[in-house]
């Protein structure tokens, strides 16, 4: 109540551009306008930044073109993920272009040079949001108690100044998705003392039940009514359902789009790599798919739902289908919470990303369990636990190196693109190249690493600090270029191999199931997908070496599987 | 030098940067963003526009100077300079950005090559001619005068 005068003022902002220069200017802007900012240079670690810190930022400014990602792929993550609003901003001010980003779901969209009477506004969005949102709310929840405490907000009040009736919503929405204490981790309701119903995050599991849901009643009849019915998840509302089921259909959407673009399989995964047309003249990836290269939003719901099937279940099996396939615009859909106290975890999301990116490893950040997209065996409850991936790992170990660099990758920013091209190899290419436990990774893949080794290690031990304390981490309130500062070595050898956050039991078994995950990725945009998965099953404990791989058919040319 | 002269020469040289369409009207908006709290905020920003651009300049020379020219990282480069200099105000810069845009489309290699000493001229101008008016600006402070506020 107190601060609901002064509202926006200490309205928390996340700027995301690579330019420097621009990002300077919009600072200085927005403290003018008396906003809390906060700046970022890379996409990853703002999308990281944003994982680590649900709740903290009310607002997104993203910039449209960025090396390490897509400001579109941005704009979607955190929409399906954090749901805040988002601003593009580009010095591309083609109708066209405003177009995209506006259908992608932007809030706004601002040409450069922005002015501050711009910025002023930008309030506007998130109040627009929330209203929004509540109103959803008040027809399906029915209004407990609309006096909720405030939790973990300081200078939310000003959610009440705007919207008396729905207090109690708003603030519900604005309350800080908490320890996710529950034990199935699926829904967020928390204690049953406060009455507003929490913001629903979609879990792994919740989202597999979703999807076979969907699966049952057939994606064209799959009603949230029905869906609702099918899942039997108390305290699911057909609200919820219907919301994630639209983005559920915009993502499949996607994946069909993008399938028939002959890019190819790099494209789904490793949705930064716009640069892949280098890719695509590999000839290595074109996708397999059926007739036009449209992959049916059916199948592809089945496909999902495998997918998701398997990785509740056994590790080893499971983490070959793992969403690793899943394009990494689907990721959203199991990267979730971000559990306290987990701090290696990462969401699968973050692994997906990359998958493209080889390293010549070195020995996997051992943190990193992080990259590998475990879900933290404590609250969330999901399948794939830590515990369980040693298991995997034994196996796959070999095949996994370069995935589970990528899972470092996803902290990092891509490797500029003109090093990437022939890198583009899936990564599970690499992996196979290197049986060796350490990772050596120089092996025939070829991975080519410099230019990403230096941004790597600045990248990466920021992230890594960041894992490790879940706190501002080099992300201060004011700047954070920490991604960005250039090391300059660009050796080969992963400088990050040295970066050892300690969590390492796990750690070949992530980059195993990593490396599997991806592989299988790459493999399953083959319609065979049986076929894939039981080669890649099988003959993952004999991919030693790189040759067996390449019966895979990933000799590296040529064509990709079948 | 004393402050009057001082001030007479920053005034004659803000006018030309501005009459000769060197700087636009965003320049006066980041001068007008400088406060008591960051009163070298031009300064500071001037210097990132400064670093970011040579690297951009490197980058384009490199990318142009390719067997196989990429176009499409070299238009991304000249988007990216176009972005920065239109933040700051350097018009001039920004415009041949822009035509180097369109030759990148087309793949129009001399075209491209021709911008890239455009845009090289350009920048040398506006740096120049920021360096000196910044410059200028510190002497007049530290001699006890106080620059002219923007309009």
């Amino acid at each position: 109540m107190a601060l609901s005068d002064q509202f926006p003022v200490g309205l928390r902002v996340l700027v995301v551009d690579d330019d420097t220069t621009c990002l300077k200017i919009l600072e200085q802007m927005l403290r003018r306008c008396l906003y809390s900012v906060t700046l970022c240079s890379k996409a990853t670690v703002a999308l990281n930044l944003l994982r680590e810190r649900r709740g903290c930022f009310d607002v997104v400014l993203s910039d449209v073109h960025m090396p390490d990602m897509d400001g579109y792929k941005l704009l979607e993550h955190v929409g399906l993920e954090m749901d805040l609003p988002v601003i593009m901003i580009s010095g591309d001010g083609r109708t066209s272009t405003v177009m995209r980003g506006i259908k992608q779901g932007a809030c706004d969209y601002l040409i450069k040079p922005i002015r501050l009477e711009e910025l002023k506004n930008i309030w506007q969005h998130v109040v627009r949001k929330r209203w929004n949102e509540c109103k959803e709310r008040e027809h399906s929840d029915s209004l407990k108690d609309t006096d909720r405490h405030r939790q973990g907000y300081d200078d939310c009040d000003y959610a009440s100044s705007v919207n008396d009736g729905a207090e109690g919503t708003l603030k519900a929405h604005k309350k800080k998705i908490g320890p996710m204490e529950d034990d199935n981790g699926e829904l967020e309701n928390d204690d049953s003392s406060t009455s507003k119903k929490p913001r629903l995050v979609w879990s792994v599991e919740l989202h597999q039940q979703f999807v076979s849901a969907v699966n049952q009643l057939g994606l064209d009849k799959a009603v949230p009514k029905r869906i609702l019915e099918v899942m039997n998840v108390p305290g699911l509302t057909r609200e919820n359902v219907a919301s994630h089921l639209q983005k559920f259909r915009l993502y499949l959407k996607r994946l069909s789009c993008v399938a028939q673009q002959q890019v190819g399989v790099p494209h789904l995964f490793c949705g930064p790599l716009e640069q892949n047309m280098k890719f695509a003249s590999l000839g290595t990836f074109d996708v397999q798919s059926p007739t036009s290269g449209q992959i049916p939003s059916q199948a592809l719901a089945a496909l999902h739902a495998e997918l998701f099937k398997q990785s509740t279940g056994n590790l080893s099996s499971s983490l070959m289908d793992q969403p690793a396939l899943v394009p990494s615009s689907l990721q959203r859909f199991t990267c979730f919470p971000i559990e306290q106290g987990a701090p290696f975890v990462e969401p699968l999301v973050k692994c997906q990303f990359y998958t493209s990116k080889p390293f010549s490893q070195s020995s996997m950040y051992s943190g990193d369990a992080l990259s590998f997209g475990v879900w933290p065996t404590n609250s969330l409850g999901t399948a794939v636990s830590s515990g369980s991936l040693e298991g995997v790992g034994t196996q796959n170990t070999d095949l996994f190196v370069d995935v589970s660099r990528q899972q470092q990758l996803q902290q990092q920013p891509l490797l500029p693109e003109t090093s990437q091209s022939s890198i583009v190899q899936p990564s599970c290419l690499l992996a196979c190249s290197q049986p060796s436990r350490n990772f050596q990774g120089d092996g025939g893949v070829g991975f080519v690493n410099h230019d990403s080794s230096f941004s790597q290690s600045s990248f990466i031990d920021y992230s890594m600090a960041a894992r490790s304390n879940n706190s501002s981490v080099a992300v201060r309130q004011n700047y954070d270029l920490s991604a960005c500062s250039p090391h300059g070595s660009a050796s080969q050898s992963m400088s990050p191999c040295s970066i050892n956050t300690g969590g390492g039991t796990s750690q070949q078994d992530q980059s195993t199931t990593m490396a599997s995950a991806a592989t299988t990725q790459l493999l399953r945009l083959a319609p065979d997908v049986s076929n894939v998965l039981s080669s890649c099953t099988t003959k993952s404990s004999q991919l030693l070496d790189h040759g067996s791989l390449a019966n895979i058919g990933f000799a590296g040319k040529g064509s990709f599987f079948p | 030098m004393d402050v009057v002269q001082l001030l007479r020469q920053y005034i004659d040289c803000k006018t030309t940067l501005f009459r000769e369409g060197i700087l636009d009207d965003q320049f006066t908006q980041l001068q007008k963003l400088a406060d008591d709290s960051s009163p070298s905020f031009v300064v500071e920003v001037v210097s990132l526009f400064f670093d970011d651009s040579e690297k951009l300049l490197k980058n384009l020379t490199q990318a142009l100077e390719q067997p196989v020219v990429d176009f499409k990282q070299v238009a991304d480069h000249a988007h990216q300079f176009k972005g920065s200099s239109s933040s700051i105000g350097a018009q001039r810069v920004k415009n041949v950005c822009i035509a180097f845009r369109t030759y990148c489309i087309e793949e129009n290699l001399d075209g491209c090559l021709k911008c890239l000493q455009q845009v090289k001229h350009e920048y040398a101008l506006v740096k120049n001619k920021l360096e000196n008016l910044l410059r200028l600006e510190q002497q007049i402070v530290a001699a006890g005068g106080s620059i002219p506020p923007v309009e």
